[in-house]
């Protein structure tokens, strides 16, 4: 097939309403908002917690952060993998290969992001938002709210880039997910695996869904970036 | 009548640097003082130590004829102690969102809460503002919602630090009204000011800081 043939045949699949094309779409979605929404409370909640309280260590905290922010996907995949194994510790729990691996998978991939991103949003917060809370009766949860979403577009904007990272992420993915048809078989682990096999239309199709995710995750964080600059 | 407000000693340094060394402050119910010094003396400091939003040291100490616990401005205290800083910040919310926040975390629910703010929003003559986002507020108007905002707590103690400082002409006179209000509704006040016209309020009591020590002049 010339390369041609299959763009021509990638804009059937995306306008025909191909139902494995989509199908595989969905499960992209569903597995990173899974693993955002997972990560979501405890990462923000970390982020918050490292930007208000002085304690012995929390230097090297914020720096593991920022460091995991970077860390290979594929190498998490790697430890998930064999922590999840059957032979691992956690291998009764028959998760590898299943979607709650994914989830879990992107989870810990997104974590770090949007304890950093809240971490940055939180110091660089005015000071006297939290005190005024404090001061006008509010207890360390209403408090800690009310600062949250003084920053809130800051905050979001690391909600935001995390989904990017895991809807765009392959290695974690693959290792864990396994790329099983119907099940765990995604936008990148497909287009890593079948485009060998051939499938040169559904490659072609699934990334550009995935260039206009990616493109999209932009746009929403630069309009966010203007309306947290508006303040 | 006992104290408002008592304290033996109040220390507070930065590092090395002493900054506040206080041998006893006494505020009584229903009494207004102004605190004077000069630029550092530590009137800010003193004033966010007494809102529990400063860590200092303090020995002594009664609120209300209670004692403090753990070396910090107790929470009974504090929520009857509102600070407002120099420059108030407003939540990014709404006008009347902020004058009913501090209801909120009383537990006053919505419906409570409405009647309330709208008097405060009267009070503080805001009512044309409440449109206005926060952030876009003049300074005189933001001083006047944050005024609105701590009065509508009815706390016992007000503590404002210098109300008028950013302001000149009408904006002054407006908030210099409002503060002779809160002095002339029995709430007790600790103002921060340079402000000859607040300082001259009938029935202002004055405290100067200088060196780390509070003298009443
Ligand atoms: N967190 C801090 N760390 C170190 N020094 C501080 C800190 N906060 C305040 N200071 C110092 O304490 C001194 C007193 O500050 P403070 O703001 O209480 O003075 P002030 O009397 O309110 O002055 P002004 O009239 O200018 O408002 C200043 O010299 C200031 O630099
Ligand atoms: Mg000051």
């Amino acid at each position: 097939m010339s390369l041609l043939d299959a763009t021509g045949a990638a804009f059937r699949l995306l306008f025909g309403g191909d139902a494995e094309l989509w199908g595989i779409v969905f499960i992209s979605l569903k597995v990173a908002l899974l693993g955002l929404a997972i990560a979501a409370l405890p990462g923000i909640l970390a982020g918050y917690l490292l930007a208000m309280k002085r304690f012995r260590g929390r230097r090297a905290l914020v720096v593991l952060t920022q460091s995991l922010i970077a860390f290979p996907t594929v190498v998490v995949g790697l430890v998930l993998y064999m922590l999840l194994s059957r032979q691992g510790p956690f291998g009764s729990l028959a998760l590898l290969f299943t979607q709650n691996a994914m989830i879990l998978g992107q989870a810990i991939l997104v974590f770090p992001i949007l304890v950093a991103y809240t971490l940055s949003a939180v110091q660089g917060a005015d000071s006297r938002a939290h005190e005024t809370a404090v001061s006008l009766g509010a207890g360390p949860l209403r408090a800690a709210l009310t600062t949250l979403n003084e920053t809130r577009f800051a905050v979001l904007a690391g909600v935001i880039n995390g989904f990017g990272r895991a809807i765009s992420e392959v290695g974690c993915a693959l290792m864990i997910g396994g790329n099983i048809a119907g099940l765990t078989r995604n936008i990148t682990t497909a287009i890593a695996l079948e485009t060998s096999k051939g499938e040169f239309a559904q490659g072609i199709a699934l990334g550009a869904v995935l260039v206009v995710l990616a493109f999209g995750v932009n746009l929403v964080m630069a309009m966010l970036q203007g309306e947290g600059g508006m303040k | 009548m006992s104290p408002l407000l008592k304290l033996d000693h109040l220390r507070k340094s930065f590092g090395e640097r002493c900054l506040l060394d206080l041998d006893g402050l006494k505020i009584e119910v229903g009494h207004a003082y102004a605190v004077t010094g000069d630029n550092g003396a530590g009137k800010t400091t003193l004033l966010r130590i007494l809102a529990g939003i400063e860590p200092g040291e303090i020995a002594g100490f009664e609120f209300r004829g209670l004692p403090l616990t753990h070396g910090r401005v107790p929470e009974h205290a504090r929520h009857d102690i509102v600070y407002v800083h120099q420059h108030p910040y407003l939540f990014h919310t709404s006008v009347a969102h902020n004058i009913g926040y501090g209801l909120a975390a009383r537990g006053i629910d919505a419906a409570a809460r409405g009647p309330l703010v709208e008097e405060a929003i009267a009070w503080a003559g805001v009512d044309h503002l409440r449109g206005v986002a926060p952030a876009k507020l003049s300074g005189g108007e933001k001083q006047r919602v944050a005024l609105a905002r701590a009065r509508v707590l009815k706390p016992h103690l007000f503590l404002l630090d210098e109300p008028t400082a950013n302001l000149d002409g009408e904006a002054r006179g407006q908030a210099i009204a409002l503060i002779r209000q809160l002095v002339g509704d029995n709430g007790s006040l600790l103002i921060a000011c340079h402000d000859r016209e607040l300082i001259e309020l009938p029935g202002m009591r004055r405290f100067h800081l200088a060196g780390g020590k509070l003298v009443e002049t």
